[in-house]
């Protein structure tokens, strides 16, 4: 089902208080769609509600599905990186969970926190014997452990903690290149340096569907991604994801993408 | 009982003639006294060894022959304590712990075997009595005395003064050496988990080994149905043909053990004759035995029934059958896209982080039951064994919180500040700011263990604009237990 898609439009809906808490507070009895998801007012505010062009040579408005990794989203090649920014709560552990779950391979998890729950990451489909938690909360040690993960995995989903040099980060991504291992970097805090990752993905905004005034449970997330780097060609995109628990996260609306070869002109 | 001496031995010849046994590779494999005295080592090459001892006798390796000449000891010694072992042509296994009782005691048994195998052999034999095999080959092998014969009371106390290089794997051995650990006892001594966290699992072969704990106390179940047989009509009596099959047998149960991710340590051989008489012999290994190492030992083993003394195989192969028993799970299938190199690449970069984070850093995670998220993670270290779950995952735990799990969990439950308005949540505050409540589920609770003193507990899913929090209420308090990241 598409929901919305929009062109690159950072500003679009960062913030959603706009719309009146108490709109929001009612979710969808307020707006009184008939299907069952909440229909994201507040996500939907800012977006153009006409549908992006497409680049040339597109078939498909859902075009990522197609031409993208198994979650919709364009598929890492091995040794690029890819940023997760935003703040905890929008979706963006579980989405790099989902990525990550695309590997085969033994996959490594840097935890700054010590607050990563496996949980999460066997509902996405991570087998535990491939799944190795990494805790390590030293700035000094972090990029160490990050350097020495990189040489035996096939993926590594990495919390950057806050202070680390972005000299760090690019040895890192320079590091993962030359090992061919995909690296997930994920900062704590602020945002990886430019020029790093390949495929950048920032959190905009969170819904979520299931509960009600004490009724049901939280079932459906639907979350507004800003995907923009080298794999997106040049063009951002405001993405629209689904992840209903069950399942991987997937993409709903929103990705276009050109064809490797064609050009538009 | 092991004949060190076994691939030398050759009618008629003077004991004190410098001996070697060459194997395929053109290694020296066995060497006696008098070639030791000269300067043969084990392992040198052909040409290396003669130039050393110009006037050494070679002995080509023909494990075939070696074991036709053995099946003759084997059978005598089975005729008085069943269901031995045999390693190779020279070496065997009997396990003694009901013969013990039957005849009397350990000395009265050692008697026993020693004087019938005496009179078979002429002697070259060393008698070592343990707990477990690797300690009764190595009390073999500095048996002294006269019959030869060393019975260990403690395999713990008795492998503690050996040299580590008993444990065999020279990488590792080096390695041991190099920080200082030049026994087994030495190795025994350190925590098994630190060992794995360090070696992986060759590590805890080694430290198991050097403890006293034999792999054969972590045997597997075997399945049922895993046993290969062929039946032959008409018959077969060429000893070649035999070898084919045996191959293609051979093939066919690794194939299936791969299947249950197993190999076998140790296989029964049964052949049975035309006239319906049955014989069976079990084969050991200290490695994992591939499809080439069996065929080889079925093939050793039709030649010594055939050639050697006794019935033989009367009227020729009726059946054959190839039992799988104590199975290890090195032989497992890979996976699609499981590459053994990358298996070692990520061992040491494992290590490599586990030498950088601490031993504590680096962790695997198992499911375990419960009804909070942290309770349903199971945490061992990388390298060590999962623990057994103490909760089981199929249980219905009633109070549970629902999927989706939280994929962030803090490790200690975090204060959180929440209004409530007759009842319900209105707004948490989020670092400096509040943000109203847009909808929420439960409570789920769950009930403390009142009796040690556990407050009961509230549960929540709090949706705000800011995301999904789970917390918990209890004591008057809210706490956030769970981010739906």
């Amino acid at each position: 089902m598409i929901i919305s898609s929009s062109g690159a439009s950072p500003r679009l809906i960062s913030d959603p208080s706009p719309v009146p808490s108490e709109a929001r507070r009612r979710g969808s009895k307020v707006y009184g769609h008939e299907h069952s998801l909440t229909p994201l007012p507040a996500l939907r505010a800012g977006l153009p509600q006409e549908p992006p062009s497409r680049p040339f040579g597109s078939d498909s408005p859902q075009g990522g599905e197609k031409q993208g990794g198994a979650i919709g989203l364009p598929s890492l090649q091995p040794g690029q990186v890819a940023s997760l920014v935003g703040p905890s709560g929008y979706g963006l552990t579980r989405l790099g969970l989902a990525m990550l779950s695309e590997h085969a391979g033994p996959i490594a998890y840097l935890d700054v926190r010590g607050w990563f729950n496996p949980l999460a990451a066997w509902e996405v489909g991570i087998d535990p014997d491939r799944l190795h938690i990494i805790r390590c909360d030293d700035i000094l040690r972090w990029g160490r452990a990050a350097a020495a993960l990189l040489d035996g995995v096939d993926a590594v989903y990495a919390e950057v903690p806050g202070g680390v040099k972005d000299a760090v980060i690019r040895k890192l991504g320079a590091l993962a290149r030359t090992r061919r291992t995909v690296l997930y970097l994920r900062p704590i805090q602020g945002t990886v340096p430019a020029g790093v990752a390949h495929l950048a993905l920032e959190g905009q905004a969170v819904a979520w569907d299931g509960a009600d005034r004490g009724h049901g449970k939280i079932e459906i997330r639907r979350s507004v991604v800003m995907a923009s780097g080298k794999t997106m060609q040049g063009m951002p995109q405001t993405i629209e994801m689904e992840d209903d628990g069950s399942d991987t996260v997937r993409v709903v609306s929103g990705m276009g993408l050109a064809q490797p070869g064609l050009s538009t002109g | 009982m092991w004949f060190p001496e076994w691939a030398l031995r050759s009618p008629g010849s003077p004991p004190a003639e410098p001996r070697q046994a060459i194997d395929d590779g053109g290694r020296v494999v066995a060497v006696n006294p008098s070639g030791h005295a000269a300067g043969i080592r084990l392992g040198m090459r052909r040409a290396e060894a003669e130039a050393v001892c110009p006037n050494v006798v070679s002995i080509e390796r023909d494990p075939g022959a070696e074991m036709v000449a053995f099946e003759p000891v084997v059978a005598a010694i089975e005729a008085l304590v069943p269901r031995l072992e045999v390693a190779k042509p020279g070496l065997l296994f009997v396990p003694v712990s009901g013969a013990v009782a039957y005849y009397g005691g350990e000395a009265r048994l050692v008697e026993r075997v020693v004087k019938e195998i005496d009179g078979l052999t002429g002697g070259g034999y060393l008698v070592g009595l343990a707990s477990g095999p690797f300690a009764a080959k190595h009390a073999a092998a500095r048996a002294t005395g006269e019959p030869p014969v060393l019975i260990v009371e403690d395999d713990a106390d008795f492998l503690a003064s050996l040299d580590i290089g008993a444990i065999g794997s020279e990488e590792l051995v080096a390695t041991f050496r190099w920080l200082g650990i030049t026994t087994l006892g030495e190795l025994a001594r350190l925590p098994s988990g630190a060992i794995t966290s360090r070696f992986g699992a060759i590590g805890l072969a080694a430290h198991r080994l050097a403890a006293g704990s034999d792999r054969s106390v972590h045997a597997r179940s075997i399945p049922a149905d895993l046993t290969i047989e062929e039946r032959f009509d008409p018959v077969l009596d060429d000893m070649e043909q035999v070898g084919f099959i045996a191959r293609a047998m051979a093939s066919r149960l690794v194939e299936g053990l791969a299947a249950v991710g197993t190999a076998p340590y140790r296989i029964t051989v049964e052949a049975e004759a035309a006239d319906g008489t049955t014989r069976s012999r079990t084969w050991r290994s200290a490695d994992p035995l591939d499809d080439g190492a069996i065929a080889d030992r079925v093939r050793w083993q039709l030649r010594a029934w055939v050639e050697g003394p006794g019935a033989g195989v009367r009227g020729g192969l009726a059946a054959l059958r190839i039992e799988p028993a104590d199975l290890s799970d090195e032989g497992r299938q890979l996976a699609l896209g499981e590459d053994p190199g990358k298996d070692l690449a990520t061992q040491r970069a494992l290590s490599a982080t586990q030498a950088i984070v601490g031993i504590d850093g680096v962790l695997m995670a198992e499911p375990q039951g419960g009804r909070d998220p942290i309770d349903r993670v199971s945490w061992h270290r990388w390298g060590e064994e999962p623990p057994v779950a103490q909760r089981d995952t199929s249980a219905p735990w009633l109070g549970g919180i629902p999927s989706p799990s939280p994929a962030l969990v803090p490790p200690e439950p975090q204060r959180l500040v929440v209004e409530w308005d007759t009842g319900m949540p209105s707004r948490v505050r989020l670092g400096s700011r509040w943000e109203p409540i847009l909808s929420w589920a439960g409570p789920w609770r769950r009930l403390g263990r009142w009796w040690q003193g556990e407050q009961s507990a509230d549960r929540y899913q709090l949706v705000t604009s800011a995301g999904a929090f789970l917390c918990e209420v209890r004591g008057g308090e809210t706490w956030l237990i769970g981010i739906y990241d």
